[in-house]
């Protein structure tokens, strides 16, 4: 493994150079003060570390403000999605934990052992009793939005439960599959907003605006389901829509067989599609966010996201294994996201266009895949405009343009002025060299000439055609001939 | 009460269109179709629907037909698209002026001296803001200037004849209305590139690439966006235009509005989706990359030069191939309340549908006739010199 990862690297020196840069150069925005830490927030941000593979950096990077309320927000949420995860657990005794966990909250001491000795997460459940006891001590602002979120949340996981339980496909519509996603994505994309106009890092125009909330939490999920459908499957668990699949295979399982190859992608491009209609609306709500590490938090899964739906998109592999971003594209990824929402939007232009370079005219997607890139490439467009009027206007016609507009012509017409300059020099840069060239070859034609060179005779054979050097002796003869 | 309106060019493709949208819309108006030919002779007749012949370019009796009919409103969308052979070309000028921009004065003069009409509706093309090949235009908005100067012959055509419309406007929203009864509200609605049912220049020519064996070639590197239109989606907005203008409030009186389906895609991803629609597929790809499909241009133009017969491949059709042309929707949308009702892709099926019914009735029509043969190739051999790249109208 060690081996390969160095060859890899070896090649893809590009990517080892991502992920030096970041290790390097990234420093946090805020730190975590763990000598003010009580031993059961130690406790906290241990399981944090344990349970979340991506989140756990950003999150303790986070604003003081916001540092422990949405740590606790994200195990709190862990927590659910365990007991929710863990098909050992009979519906009756799971039904009523997932509906009543927000007063669970509350319940000092509170811990339960129930969850299958295989699942990863167990213990942070066991000992749940230090989440409990640091969620007392946040704000009540902040209680009241996890709390809201959690009733929501674990009412519509329940749902879904009992639904999956008389039924194999649990998500048979694309408005399930919507449903579905918003009661585990939508909804944290909806308590995290509120937690940041809460704490006045956000624009507090994003609460009023759902809409951009769901996608933020719907891009990642989508996607996510997308890249684990092989690993879902080995769990026994399905949420590609049956609404999608039943379109190109009979069977879900017949997606994985590798003589159903086409069809398997072009379903794969149906769900990748259906992921990228989030994406300019996640844009536009990062451009709410007013503070650093919120962004920063925000927007890495975002680019994460829209990496990894290139990475997936109408590749074959992710019916066999898990296919995930290497490392040295996650820094690279990481690195653009960290910094402002102009290198956001560059990067999902980046991998927006890749999408579209794969895009393959059978695919039944195929223009609507084309449509959808073009749409997030023109959203991007507007908000980032890469020209202005004044720069197609010819010089001296700036008086048409006011105010900003005019200083924009004023600079578009400096700009010009300079690259014509530069033009100029370029072009008189070659003029002398062609120039010294030719004299150089007049000179070299001239002294030819004067020694005594047949110009004339050179002519007469080029003109017959005899452009190789005269090889025979009969050439010559004839040549000798002609001359007399 | 119905309202009586006028619609230049109305047999056309576009001009039909309209008459049949404001027809389905409002079908107590009364609607008079002012074209140098009538309709065809099979379409339904229609109490409200009237032909009246005429040509746009003669001001004397284009003000008479005019004052004898009356009407409240006028949609003037008659003009002329020079073929693609004559696009990149000066060869047409004085023609394409002659339509496009004195037949727009004489109807704005036609309008202003017959009272009735308060309302004028004139059918724009982007192509006023964007048939310059020195800039590219990403996603722009109204605040660009037009483009009279360096633009080809079609875009200067109607960059004039937009300046024109957009002059004679008198209404003034925080004027009295009593001042003047007769004031004109005009606007003008620049429409993208268009294709539909009955389209006999985009859907044919890039059909026609598939007999030439040109499907695999992309010039460029197929990523540059461009707007492409469903024509019946551009009949809605001049009905909502007149709406608009009808209206009390006639926001869009003396405005010019980019209208187009706001679905920018690659030209490229047009035509494949097109060929798809015909059942072909490219067997293989060639990218040609810009500078060197240019360079082809330019030795086909020296070729053409040479030889003297009209070229296909130039290097205005390179640059049109790679060119960057949309526009925002905003402004529509605003203004008129404009969504597109039919998305391109369902359009574009559509339009490939009636194409291949068409073919094939022409197809018949080749095996009735002999005669009729000749002139049916004439008229594949000109669709065929329309070629690949661009389209207006």
């Amino acid at each position: 493994m060690f081996i390969t990862n160095v060859f890899y690297y070896l090649v893809h020196t590009g990517e080892l150079r991502s992920i030096i840069q970041w290790k390097i150069w990234h420093t946090p925005v805020h730190e975590r003060n763990e000598e003010e830490e009580t031993p059961s927030l130690k406790k906290c941000f241990y399981f944090l570390d344990m349970t979340s593979r991506s989140f756990s950096t950003v999150i303790q990077e986070l604003h003081p403000e916001l540092l422990v309320p949405i740590a606790l927000f994200y195990l709190v949420l862990r927590g659910l999605d365990t007991v929710e995860d863990d098909m050992t657990i009979a519906l009756e005794e799971k039904d009523p934990i997932l509906r009543n966990f927000h007063s669970i909250l509350e319940k000092q001491g509170w811990s339960y052992d129930g969850c299958a000795i295989t699942e990863k997460d167990r213990e942070l459940l066991v000992q749940f009793g230090n989440v409990t006891e640091e969620f007392t001590k946040l704000k009540p602002a902040y209680k009241t939005i996890i709390k809201d979120i959690c009733e929501k949340m674990g009412n519509g996981m329940a749902d879904f439960c009992k639904k999956s339980d008389n039924n194999v496909n649990i998500v048979n519509t694309v408005e399930d599959y919507d449903l579905y996603c918003h009661y585990v994505a939508g909804l944290v994309g909806n308590g995290l907003t509120r937690m940041f106009v809460e704490s006045k890092l956000a624009n507090e125009a994003l609460a009023s605006r759902p809409q951009l909330q769901e996608s933020m939490g719907l891009f990642l999920q989508k996607t996510n389901i997308i890249r684990d459908v092989k690993e879902d499957l080995d769990d026994k668990r399905r949420f590609w829509p049956t609404e999608i699949w039943s379109k190109y295979v009979t069977n879900f399982e017949d997606l994985f067989k590798p003589e159903n190859k086409t069809a398997a992608l072009d379903c794969n491009s149906e769900m990748v599609l259906n992921s990228l209609r989030h994406a300019d609306q996640c844009l536009f709500y990062l451009a709410g966010i007013k503070e650093q590490s919120v962004f920063n938090f925000a927007a890495i899964p975002q680019c994460m996201a829209i990496a990894t739906l290139d990475r997936v998109f109408r590749n074959p592999d992710i019916f066999k294994k898990n296919v995930k971003i290497t490392k040295g594209e996650a820094c690279k990824v990481m690195m653009e996201s960290t910094q402002n929402l102009k290198l956001v939007c560059d990067t999902f232009l980046r991998y927006t266009r890749s999408i579209h370079s794969k895009n393959t005219a059978r695919d039944p997607n195929f223009l609507k895949i084309s449509i959808a890139c073009g749409k997030i490439e023109q959203f991007i467009e507007s908000i980032f405009p890469t020209q202005n009027p004044a720069a197609v206007l010819a010089p001296g016609d700036s008086s048409k343009l006011t105010g900003r507009a005019a200083d924009d012509a004023a600079r578009a017409a400096r700009d010009a002025q300079q690259a014509k300059e530069a033009k100029e020099d370029t072009f008189y840069l070659i003029l002398t060299v062609f120039g010294v060239v030719i004299f150089i070859s007049a000179i070299m034609v001239f002294v030819a000439y004067m020694v005594g060179a047949r110009f004339d005779l050179a002519f007469q054979e080029l003109r017959k055609g005899n452009f190789m050097k005269i090889k025979s002796p009969e050439q010559l003869e004839a040549l000798k001939k002609g001359e007399l | 009460m119905g309202v009586s309106i006028l619609v230049t060019g109305g047999t056309g493709f576009l001009g039909s269109l309209i008459v049949t949208a404001l027809h389905e819309k409002h079908p107590d108006w009364h609607i008079t179709i002012l074209d140098l030919q009538p309709p065809p002779s099979q379409q339904t007749p229609n109490l409200n629907i009237n032909y009246v012949e005429g040509d746009v370019t003669k001001a004397q009796d284009i003000l008479q037909t005019v004052q004898s009919i009356a009407p409240t409103v006028i949609v003037h969308t008659a003009g002329l698209v020079p073929p693609l052979r004559n696009r990149f070309s000066r060869t047409l000028e004085a023609r394409v002026l002659d339509i496009n921009v004195n037949g727009t004065a004489n109807m704005l003069a036609a309008a202003r001296q017959t009272r009735s009409v308060t309302a004028f509706v004139w059918t724009g093309s982007c192509t006023a803001v964007i048939d310059n090949f020195r800039h590219s235009y990403r996603n722009i908005d109204e605040s660009y200037p037009t483009s009279a100067q360096d633009s080809l012959i079609y875009g200067e055509s109607k960059a004039k004849a937009e300046k024109l419309v957009l002059a004679a406007n008198d209404f003034d929203d925080d004027g009295d209305a009593d001042v003047g009864g007769e004031q004109l509200a005009t606007c003008a609605l620049r429409l993208s590139v268009l294709f539909g049912p009955g389209d006999y220049q985009l859907i044919p020519s890039v059909h026609a690439c598939i007999a030439k064996f040109e499907t695999p070639f992309v010039i460029g590197n197929g990523t540059n966006l461009w707007d492409v239109s469903y024509a019946p989606n551009m009949a809605d907005a001049h009905v909502l235009a007149v709406e608009n203008l009808l209206s009390p409030t006639k926001t869009a009186a003396g405005e010019a509005i980019f209208i187009q389906n706001n679905e920018p895609i690659p030209f490229r991803d047009f035509c494949l989706e097109v060929w798809k629609n015909f059942g072909h597929y490219p067997p293989f790809e060639v990218r040609l990359p810009e500078g060197l499909a240019w360079l082809a241009g330019w030795v086909a133009e020296l070729g053409t030069w040479a030889v003297g017969t009209p070229y296909t491949l130039s290097t205005g059709s390179v640059m049109d191939a790679c060119a960057v042309r949309y526009a925002s929707g905003e402004k529509a949308r605003r203004l008129l309340g404009y969504e597109p009702r039919v998305g391109i892709e369902e359009g574009i099926r559509l339009s490939c549908a009636e194409y291949a019914q068409r073919l094939k009735a022409n197809e018949l029509e080749k095996q009735n006739s002999k005669e009729k043969e000749q002139l049916r190739r004439d008229r594949t051999q000109e669709d065929l010199s329309w070629r690949l790249w661009r389209f207006l109208e």
